[in-house]
């Protein structure tokens, strides 16, 4: 064995261990359930040994006193009826216990994402980060509900088909466990075997969805590319590798399941019956004994059965557990609080002083940055994509920890105020305008259940968002689509305005939008920006010509650093970039950008 | 039952595998038939005490065979209708592709992905398992049930048979209840689950937005709620699931029960020996499975007709799109000429174009500019036969372009779209993805011309660099040059560029419009785009408004009209200056 597969059992046993961990928050239950269980199993056990009982003590010397006989048979069937009973509540039990488990396991692993840093974000594809809060949990509660529940339900059985078959006779039960080492090799082989057949099953079957899927999305370049027999003939060698793999675990499943288990248990019959047969040469034997014997046997079998087809399951478990936890363990948190102050955001001052920042530690994409934007005061930020405007935003946010120099806010770090203050005060705008599932009231409220149908109403009259609202169907009701599919960009820009504005920010984070939208909405915009910048602090993005222009102060960023900085005037009389802008306007005189000045 | 004839010509296709199976999964059955009654012999000569050590050697022995042989059997049967049901499969995917090639693409925009590719596994899966555990039940539940039933009655006894199975129906339609209420509790469970990803979903997608409100904690009070629904769900799943093992367990002890006590009776008569009531029980543990597959049956076969349904019907789907009757496939050449009167959307009531008249002549630059939702995508899809116009007609070179094949029109055209779809594959792959065998050189051609190749340089793997979900991420720019350099490969007549410039910056639009230019003498380019600077140099600049055409002319022609184009030249020159900062200034 090598030093790698080592490491791998370690790792699979430390999993396996935190996982179990997880039934400390049901330590009755589980206790409760497993003393049932054992309940079940006794009574499922004694069966064949009140068959046993009657044939010896009654049938063969045939003498049937009335009253014994009906207890002995009310008993049978009470047996039963008990193991049903309590094995229904058992089985039950545990798939609770399981579920309730994948629970918290669920609600740890989203809590936590919620409480990472932008940082694992930028890092993760989102389709990845999905699949291991849903699909991987799902993958270990299959292993709870089906692998755990069926290997403790299946090995008590087992046990105690082996007390029974010791209470009968201990000499024959012990040539019986010679058959244990036979099924356990052939559990060892089938699991060695099949997890690896499984797993390329499964890499085959994604490869195939994967590529289905692409093609459904690219169908309309493959045609314009006239490429569809060249795609078929791909997809067609991936189908048939799919099949090759699953024809291969059909194989493995023929050669290794059912039919090799019904044949150790012919060589248990076989063993059975040469006992006795071999006893009987001498000695007269009791014929109840075999029978049960052989009751036994029969049932023996359907517990490693019912093993081996869960052995698969388990394998991937394991790996989707140590997905799961390796997310848990995701050292990326999101900044936090530092210190107890708790100051309170009052007039709204903001300034950086000395910022040096880079998203991977090495490359600094701000340089220095130093500015303040006193009260009320709005502050421009220009340049082209990947100057730096985002990554101010960014840090003003606290959205990622700040490593040289710093931020106040009212004279107070930014590292000193409370989550709940900071979310409260500043009011961060988009340009990519999120919109939930749920109503568009829901959409302008998010979860402050305080804020009035009233306050809604006000805070989309404010941005003018109202206009078009009304004139929906159900108005400040009407559903919301997956990411807001239904309206207009320039519709969802207004209600991300008001969902702002319902907080009443002092300071205001703009990334205004670049993209196109129609000219009433655009007007709309418009409007409601320069009401909402009005008392308020504001640090934007600016693309609109409205929005700089009236700016205290414009910063040109070019590579991290502030190349250019002062009001509209001040950058006119510099003959720089504004100066050119002035030239223009009155080289062309063309509509919307006079009407802007 | 309705599925075993629908698929009757899988079963004629694979006749030989399928006879073959059953006939070996009928024999298999006949071979369990044989160690219970070797057991009632043995226990009847153990209790007598006639045994001899011979007899017991003879029938052990007997057994080792009937045991090797019965491995065997079950093994071919097995791999024989286990194997047809994934060939069936195959088959089936196959056929679902090569027919999802030919649909055109208003179907893809009509129908959700996800939908369809449910069809091509889950509907498919339980056909699979219609063609195989279906055909494995239905024989399984009558020939195994009926030889365990005759062994019994004819060489035990049929009386205490038929006492014995009276509880079995009883157990048949329990099961079979069960499964149909685990099916629909199923799907609920799946509901909710499908639901809670979304939530997730949704959650990962809006991070800034809900960590710019603080909305972490009612996301995670929401999440909660989510999956407890999951939770509930699935323990409303477990309920049923769980009634199997018992209610099997009990009504079967009910059977043994009565076995013993009638087959007492019978016993003590001397109608019956001690032995063959040993055997009866056996073979009444192994009527179990029967009863229990007779069950399964009717729902294997319920869900596999469906889903076989739902694909024929998928299958059924006629191309909106084909070639008409004797469509020359001469691949067409020239000058286009558009010549609509009006063109509206399959299903919409207001018209999408109206009154679109122009021509481009063979080697000339189009451009077509206008707002979102004037008609320039929909003016380009037309070009490319996505729809058909009924009101009018294009032509290139004289020809309608209905007039050639739809292969012959499309060999004519490179198209850049607007969403750059890249393939998971190796960007050299992606760029020769018209032409697979182009050689390397050709590929670095047409990456140059695109500005892309010092871009494809600076990955690690170069061209070999796999793009898409497993690879590397790129830009929105990087995208849309590859698959311009895409459509160069080609080298077609007639190349359109449906606002593929957008996310490239001013500079990298220049150079690559240079490029073009070179490169396309006396070959059509037809460019839209939403930056005019795209436009600035064509041939003909048409400005579209509500479908209509409402300005044409060169720039410097639009320039002058002051007119719309004018107006937003202006402007675009400005907000370029703002947004490029002080660099350019």
């Amino acid at each position: 064995m090598n030093e790698e597969q080592n490491l791998a059992q370690l790792s699979g046993r430390r999993v396996m261990r935190r996982l179990l961990s997880y039934l400390k928050y049901f330590k009755k239950k589980v206790i409760i359930t497993f003393i049932v269980l054992l309940i079940a199993t006794g009574a499922d056990v004694l069966g064949p040994i009140v068959m046993k009982v009657f044939i010896d003590d009654y049938l063969t010397p045939r003498v049937f006193p009335v009253q014994p006989l009906i207890l002995l048979g009310a008993l049978f069937i009470g047996l039963y009826a008990i193991s049903a009973l309590f094995n229904y509540y058992q089985v039950i039990s545990f798939q609770k216990i399981a579920l309730n488990i994948i629970q918290i396991m669920r609600v740890e692993v989203f809590s936590k994402v919620q409480h990472l840093g932008l940082r694992f974000f930028d890092q993760t594809p989102g389709g990845s980060l999905v699949s291991r809060i849903t699909n991987d949990t799902e993958t270990i509660k299959d292993l709870y509900v089906t692998v755990l529940s069926t290997i403790v339900n299946s090995t008590i059985m087992m046990i105690g088909i082996f007390a029974g078959m010791f209470f009968l006779d201990a000499r024959l039960a012990l040539i019986c466990f010679i058959l244990m080492p036979f099924l356990l090799v052939l559990m060892w082989v089938y699991r060695t075997l099949s997890s690896k057949v499984y797993r390329v099953t499964r890499v085959k079957l994604s490869q195939l969805n994967a590529k289905l899927n692409e093609s459904l999305q690219g169908m309309s370049m493959i045609q314009a590319m006239r490429q569809q027999k060249r795609l078929r003939r791909e997809f067609g060698k991936i189908n048939n590798d799919h099949k090759k793999a699953l024809l291969k675990s059909v194989r493995l499943n023929s050669l290794m399941l059912r039919s090799a288990v019904y044949s150790v248990y012919l060589i248990g019959l076989m063993m059975i019956l040469s006992f006795f047969g071999i006893q009987s040469f001498d000695n007269a034997v009791k014929i109840g004994v075999l029978y049960a014997f052989i009751n036994y046997l029969d049932r023996f079998f359907d517990p490693i059965n019912q093993i081996m087809q869960q052995l698969t399951i388990f394998q991937q478990a394991m790996v989707s557990a140590e997905r799961v936890f390796g997310l848990l363990d995701d050292q990326r948190m999101a900044p936090v609080q530092r210190g107890d102050v708790n100051p309170a955001v009052q007039e709204g001052r903001v300034e950086f002083r000395n910022v040096t920042f880079a998203y991977d530690g090495k490359n600094p994409v701000l340089k220095n940055i130093s500015f303040t934007a006193n009260p009320g005061e709005t502050i421009a930020l220009v340049g082209h994509t990947g100057s730096g405007k985002s990554s101010i935003i960014n840090l003003l946010m606290r959205f990622y920890p700040i490593e040289q120099g710093t931020v106040f806010i009212d004279g107070q770090p930014l590292t000193a105020f409370s989550d709940g203050e900071l979310r409260k005060r500043i009011g961060l705008v988009l340009q990519d305008s999120f919109m939930f599932v749920g109503d568009v009231a829901d959409n302008i409220r998010l979860s402050h259940e305080k804020l009035t149908d009233e306050q809604v109403r006000k805070a989309a009259e404010f941005v003018q968002a109202d206009h078009f609202i009304t004139k929906l169907p159900k108005q400040y009701h009407e559903p919301v689509g997956e990411r807001g599919a239904t309206f207009s960009s320039g519709q969802r820009q207004l209600l991300s305005f008001a969902r702002t504005m319902a907080q009443d920010p002092k300071i205001l984070v703009l990334d205004e939008a670049t993209a196109s939208v129609d000219t009433e909405t655009e007007e709309a915009i418009q409007t409601a920006l320069s009401k909402m910048r009005k008392g308020r602090t504001t640090i934007a993005i600016a693309h609109r010509l409205s929005t700089i222009q009236d700016a205290d102060q414009i910063l040109v960023l070019h590579r991290g650093e502030i190349v250019e900085r002062g009001t509209h005037q001040e950058l006119l009389q510099k003959g720089g970039l504004y100066f050119n802008m002035y030239q223009l306007q009155h080289g062309k005189g063309a509509g919307e950008v006079s009407s802007a000045q | 039952m309705r599925i075993f004839i629908d698929l009757w010509w899988f079963f004629k296709q694979e006749r030989l595998k399928y006879s073959f199976g059953v006939i070996f999964l009928m024999l298999s059955s006949f071979l369990s038939m044989i160690p219970p009654y070797v057991v009632g012999i043995l226990v009847d000569d153990i209790r007598t005490r006639s045994l001899t050590p011979l007899t017991l050697g003879k029938w052990i022995a007997f057994l080792v065979i009937i045991g090797i042989i019965y491995y065997f059997t079950g093994y071919i049967w097995r791999q024989l209708i286990f194997g047809s049901s994934i060939i069936l499969a195959n088959q089936l995917r196959n056929d679902l592709y090569k027919h999802f090639t030919k649909l055109s693409p208003n179907f893809f925009q009509k129908r959700r992905i996800g939908d369809l590719m449910a069809h091509a596994t889950n509907d498919i899966n339980a056909v699979q398992g219609a063609a195989g555990e279906g055909i494995l039940t239905l024989f399984d539940s009558i020939t195994l049930g009926g030889m365990v039933i005759v062994t019994m009655s004819v060489f035990i006894s049929w009386k205490l048979t038929l006492i014995t199975l009276l509880p079995m129906p009883i157990m048949v339609i329990l099961t079979m209840y069960y499964g149909s209420l685990l099916h629909k509790r199923f799907g609920k469970a799946q509901a909710a689950f499908s639901d809670l990803n979304d939530k997730v979903q949704e959650n990962v997608s809006g991070v800034r937005v809900i960590k710019a409100f603080g909305e972490e904690d009612a996301q995670i009070t929401m999440f909660r709620k989510a999956s407890q629904d999951v939770v509930n769900k699935n323990i409303a799943v477990a309920k049923v699931d769980s009634l199997f093992d018992p209610t099997i367990t009990f009504i079967v002890a009910f059977c043994y029960f009565l076995a013993l006590i009638f087959g007492s009776v019978y016993v003590v008569g001397g109608s019956m020996t001690l032995g063959g009531l040993t055997s009866f029980t056996l073979y009444l543990g192994q009527l179990v499975w029967p009863m229990l597959a007779f069950g399964f049956l009717f729902n294997i076969v319920e869900r596999g007709s469906a889903s076989y349904d739902r694909i024929r019907r998928l299958l059924a789907i006629k191309p909106e799109i084909t070639d008409q009757k004797g469509a020359s496939d001469q691949v067409p050449s020239g000058s286009i000429d558009f010549s609509i009167r009006s063109f509206r959307y399959p299903g919409s009531d207001s018209d999408a174009l109206t009154d679109i008249r122009f021509q481009v002549n063979q080697g000339q630059t189009l451009g077509i500019v206008g707002k979102t939702g004037a008609g320039k995508t929909t003016l380009l899809r037309l070009l490319l036969r996505e729809f058909d116009i009924k009101d009018g007609q294009i032509s290139i070179g004289g020809t309608a372009i209905q007039a050639v094949t739809l292969d012959a029109l499309r060999s004519a055209i490179g198209y850049v779209p607007q969403d750059h779809i890249l393939f998971s594959a190796t960007i050299a792959e992606n760029i020769a993805f018209a032409k697979p065998e182009a050689s390397q050189e050709e590929v670095e051609r047409v990456a140059k011309l695109a500005s892309i190749h010092e871009d494809i340089l600076h990955f690690k793997e170069g061209y070999e660099t796999v793009v898409g979900e497993r690879g590397v991420t790129l830009s929105g720019g990087q995208k849309q040059r590859i698959s311009i350099a895409r459509a160069l490969l080609a080298d077609p007549e007639l190349l359109i560029f449906d606002d593929s410039l957008s996310a490239v910056d001013a500079r990298t639009e220049v150079s690559i419009l240079h490029a073009l230019k070179h490169e396309r003498r006396n070959k059509t380019t037809l460019i839209s785009a939403h930056r005019l600077s795209a436009v600035e140099h064509a041939d003909l600049i048409i400005v579209m408004g509500d479908g209509k055409i409402i300005e044409r002319g060169t720039h410097e022609d639009l320039i002058q009209a002051e007119g719309w184009y004018a107006e937003m030249y202006a402007h675009q020159q400005l907000e370029s200056l703002v947004s490029e900062g002080g660099t350019k200034a």
